[in-house]
């Protein structure tokens, strides 16, 4: 349905690089990237807001490079709560159904259904000001999705909210955000959680470039490159150059035989990734306990081994101190590899 | 040493404030003098000092010889400080606006160079303007007339709007007028229907400005009119060159400065917010 | 005041003539053609006898430069607006401060000392030339009071001078107090703590912390007001008519008298276009200075 084609912009921060994508109807995209990867450009250049240096963008086959903003069908969440200051909650959300032309009294009962919606009722005649945050990121979806537009973007809408309320409305937003069959949805968020959570389509992206792209749950499993693994993993994966040599992965002083699930490249160097799932405590490896953290229900121990560090997640709350040594194992069927150029070369054995 | 700085401080302050109202006092009491009253010397006092009179305040509005008229010199002040104080706000706003959201390149010219080019204006001595302004208006026969006093007045105050209204502007996300794009509001749309509603404490601390060096001007309205338009300022110079009594000149004086007066009290509520250190810097 | 990249494609280009073009045009109009006209004027004879447009070189420039009246005034411009910005920025920094973290009364002080701006220069020089009035005058009354006798306040040179010095003073020290406060109140309070937490007194914290985050608005403050200050005669007119004799006359005042009283049209032209550009050179001599002898110091 919006095609993009060798998409160019020439921002002087994060300009984007040679992009094309095709966006089909009825998807949420999530677009995951670290900040300054181009994101934020990406939605800003596809609504009108950048000038493009080359590349077109077409929407049902049109073209749509050249029209001005208001006339896209595309609407945008920021991830500054931004409204309309001077305007009630009710009429900031009327105002794009005004400027389509719809009276004064339809605007304001389709809006106040709109409100209802996102769960703000109550709030009709308030000011933006006078909400919290969450409520006022809330009107600005309402006022995003009201216009029933084409495409509805939403640039990091979480990013800006307190802990709580970002949980609170991460869960709502399912509900919330709805297309049709005939619209696009695209979510952009830093988060992997996030990213894998609300969209059925994933984009990596790195640098103003397209990296990855595919169902959240594949790209999870088998990233295509080093990067997309790197921002696809949180916590952080961990990579580890290391060799093959006749049949067996060296890596510091500790090796891995083969046949376990892992077949390995030709001899040669390669880059290992081990996620917090590829390490167990109780094996062969030892290591060092550089940090233990808290998360929820789990314990996030960093480990030093002779190769570098990498994370270990642990069911439960336990302590580790600081310090000490443990003795862990490293799973072949979860680690990566990656080639030196930073394709993913992992094949598993059936 | 508290205590001193103190006392130091209570004493600056008030006799400061005696300096500040002292000429306006003075010009009250001798507003309700007669002949006899200011002959004899510097009195101050009201049934004390002197028997008080009402003549110089009923002399504004009686006209003919016996009388000064205020009130048409009064209207036609009114009527070029707003009209060419809206007009100024209204250009300059636009050109404000242009200049915080758009590029605009002629060469070398840049916009950095344009808002200079504004705001430099307010270096021109007005004497150097005074003989094309003359010669031009004269060209127009727009002499001697509201509309020519206008059209000076614009130059006068347009570079204050633009100076205020830019850093004001600088101050409002770019992300406002981009949402209301893309709601449906053409360029121009998202100006007047988003950011003009929301930039009333600029406009206000514009406007301010634009009544008050309109009104207050002296010199291009004496020497662009005669007879047919008066400002007050010229009335009551022309007034104190010829013979007029003090009393009328006091009161004459009180009424033409109490409009402004009270824009301090706005003045003094935008500085106190801190609305207004934006547009110093 | 940085220009933001543009925000939009095509239909930008057009709209965004439509916000500068109307102002830019009308500026102009009114003010850049009538000063191309007056640089022409500059080289003509025009004067009461002979109107219009002839050439006659650079004549009316030589005769600027032997014209003795004129760069006297313009040195007691110097003066006058010197002394005066001076004492208005130190009154007004004062006042600023005085009244800064006043609680009680504190609106009714600073609307009160707002008050003098907001008057008409020329009206109140009405007034103040009553109030100087040698015989029938309150000045020299208040003077005699205290047991002084009577100034000759605008009968005299000196006297003249400080007249004119007087209600500058009380007309503009209200703008710096203005300025000055509106700075205060938008500084910034962590300095203050850490000042507060050194053990630094009022005189050290002034110096240290206040003086220095204040030098953007005092360099703003005092180029505005030279600049205004520059203009004076409005107040002059009134006041002394530049006299007595050409003690209070000033480079404005003078560059009227030529033009539009003697009507020497043309050779006012050269005048005004002189005192022009020595403006502008001295204002961004001593803008340049300021910059270097405050921020150079903070920084």
């Amino acid at each position: 349905m919006l095609q993009v084609d060798q998409l160019t912009t020439a921002d002087p921060k994060v300009s984007l690089q040679d992009i094309s994508f095709q966006f089909d109807a009825g998807n949420i995209y999530t677009i995951l990237g670290q900040t300054g990867a181009g994101k934020t450009e990406l939605l800003r250049a596809l609504i009108g807001l950048d000038p493009l240096v080359e590349g077109d963008i077409k929407l049902d086959g049109q073209s749509i490079a050249k029209r001005p903003v208001k006339d896209r069908s595309m609407s945008l969440v920021y991830q500054q709560f931004i409204n309309y200051p001077h305007l009630s909650v009710l009429d900031n959300v009327a105002f794009p159904l005004r400027r389509q032309g719809k009276k004064k009294a339809d605007a304001q009962s389709l809006a106040a259904k709109m409100l209802t919606v996102v769960g703000l009722g109550d709030y009709l005649q308030r000011r933006p000001a006078q909400l919290s945050g969450g409520q006022q990121q809330r009107v600005a979806l309402a006022r995003a999705m009201v216009k029933k537009s084409r495409i509805l973007m939403l640039d990091e809408p979480l990013a800006n909210l307190d802990y709580k309320l970002r949980e609170q409305l991460r869960e709502e937003f399912p509900r919330l955000v709805t297309g049709n069959d005939d619209s696009v949805i695209l979510y952009t968020t830093t988060e992997p959680r996030e990213a894998m959570e609300l969209g059925n389509t994933m984009i990596i992206m790195t640098d103003g470039r397209i990296v990855a792209c595919g169902p959240p749950a594949d790209l999870f499993a088998n990233p295509p490159t080093k990067d997309a693994a790197s921002v696809i993993s949180d916590p952080p994966i961990s990579f580890i150059s290391g060799f093959v040599r006749s049949g067996a992965l060296y890596f510091g002083e500790g090796q891995l035989a083969p046949n376990n699930g892992l077949h390995l490249p030709m001899d040669g160097p390669v880059t290992i990734a081990l996620r917090p799932d590829a390490i167990e405590p109780g094996g062969a490896f030892n290591a060092t306990i550089g940090l233990s953290e808290f998360s929820g229900s789990e314990t996030i121990v960093h480990l030093d081994f002779d190769f570098g560090r990498a994370i270990m997640l642990v069911e439960g709350i336990e302590t580790f101190e600081v310090g000490s040594h443990m003795s862990v194992s490293i799973k072949a069927e979860h680690i990566m590899l990656f080639s030196s150029d930073g394709q993913n070369i992992t094949t598993r054995i059936k | 040493m508290n205590k001193f700085y103190h006392i130091l401080k209570t004493l600056f302050l008030f006799s400061w404030s005696l300096f500040v109202v002292f000429p306006f006092l003075w010009a009250l009491t001798t507003s309700f003098k007669d002949a006899n009253a200011i002959t004899s010397g510097a009195t101050y006092i009201p049934w004390v000092d002197y028997e008080p009179s009402t003549q110089g305040w009923t002399s504004l509005f009686t006209t003919g010889s016996q009388g000064i008229n205020i009130v048409g010199p009064f209207i036609d002040s009114a009527a070029v400080t707003l009209i060419a104080s809206l007009v100024s706000l209204l250009l300059g706003t636009l050109a404000a606006y242009g200049l915080s959201r758009f590029e605009y390149r002629l060469g070398f010219v840049k916009n950095a160079d344009i808002t200079f080019f504004f705001i430099s204006q307010r270096i021109m001595p007005p004497i150097v303007l005074a003989i094309p302004f003359f010669l031009m208006l004269k060209e127009l026969g727009a002499l001697d007339t509201i509309f020519g006093l206008v059209l000076v007045y614009v130059a006068l105050l347009l570079p204050i709007a633009v100076w205020v209204m830019t850093d004001f502007f600088a101050g409002i996300p770019k992300e406002l007028d981009e949402m209301a794009m893309t709601d449906g509001c053409s360029p121009i749309g998202a100006f007047f229907r988003v950011i003009l509603p929301n930039s009333v404490p600029g406009l206000v601390v514009a406007g301010m400005f634009c009544l008050i060096f309109g009104w207050n001007d002296f010199f291009f309205a004496f020497t662009l009119t005669f007879t047919e338009t008066q400002l007050l300022p010229v009335s009551i110079v022309s007034l104190n060159s010829s013979v007029t009594p003090w009393w009328s000149l006091s009161a004459f004086a009180l009424i033409s400065v109490a409009p402004l007066a009270c824009v301090a009290v706005i003045v003094e509520r935008y500085m106190s917010r801190g609305t207004m250190s934006g547009a110093i810097r | 005041m940085t220009p933001t990249s543009t925000f939009g494609v095509n239909t930008m280009l057009s709209s965004k003539h439509f916000f500068l073009l109307p102002a830019l045009l009308t500026l102009i109009a009114i003010i850049v053609f009538p000063l191309l006209f007056t640089i022409r004027v500059s080289f003509s004879s025009w004067d009461v006898f002979q109107s219009g447009l002839d050439y006659i070189g650079g004549k009316n420039y030589g005769r600027v430069l032997e014209d003795e009246r004129f760069w006297q005034s313009l040195g007691r411009l110097s003066l006058l607006s010197s002394i005066s910005v001076c004492l208005q920025y130190t009154l007004g920094f004062a006042l600023a401060l005085a009244v800064w973290k006043q609680v009680r009364g504190g609106r009714v002080l600073r609307v009160l000392f707002l008050i003098p701006m907001m008057t008409t220069p020329v009206v109140m020089s009405v007034i103040w030339r009553t109030v100087f009035h040698e015989s029938l005058g309150p000045a020299n009354d208040i003077l005699g009071m205290f047991g002084f006798g009577a100034v000759p306040w605008l009968s005299s040179a000196t006297g003249a001078f400080i007249s004119v010095l007087i209600v500058e003073v009380w007309q503009w020290t209200p703008f710096m107090f203005l300025l000055l406060l509106a700075g205060l109140v938008s500084l910034p309070r962590e300095p203050y703590l850490a000042a507060a937490i050194d053990g630094a007194g009022t005189l050290r914290t002034f110096w240290q912390v206040t003086f220095p985050l204040m030098a953007p608005i005092t360099i703003g403050a005092l180029i505005i007001r030279l600049i205004e200050a520059s203009k004076i005669m409005d107040t002059v007119y009134v006041l002394t008519s530049g006299g007595p004799g050409t003690a209070t006359e000033t480079s404005s005042y003078y560059i009227y008298i030529r033009g539009l009283r003697d009507f020497q049209i043309g050779y006012s032209a050269a005048l005004s276009l002189v005192y022009l550009v020595i403006m502008i050179v001295s204002l961004t001599v001593i803008a340049k200075l300021l910059l270097r002898l405050l921020v150079g110091k903070v920084g």
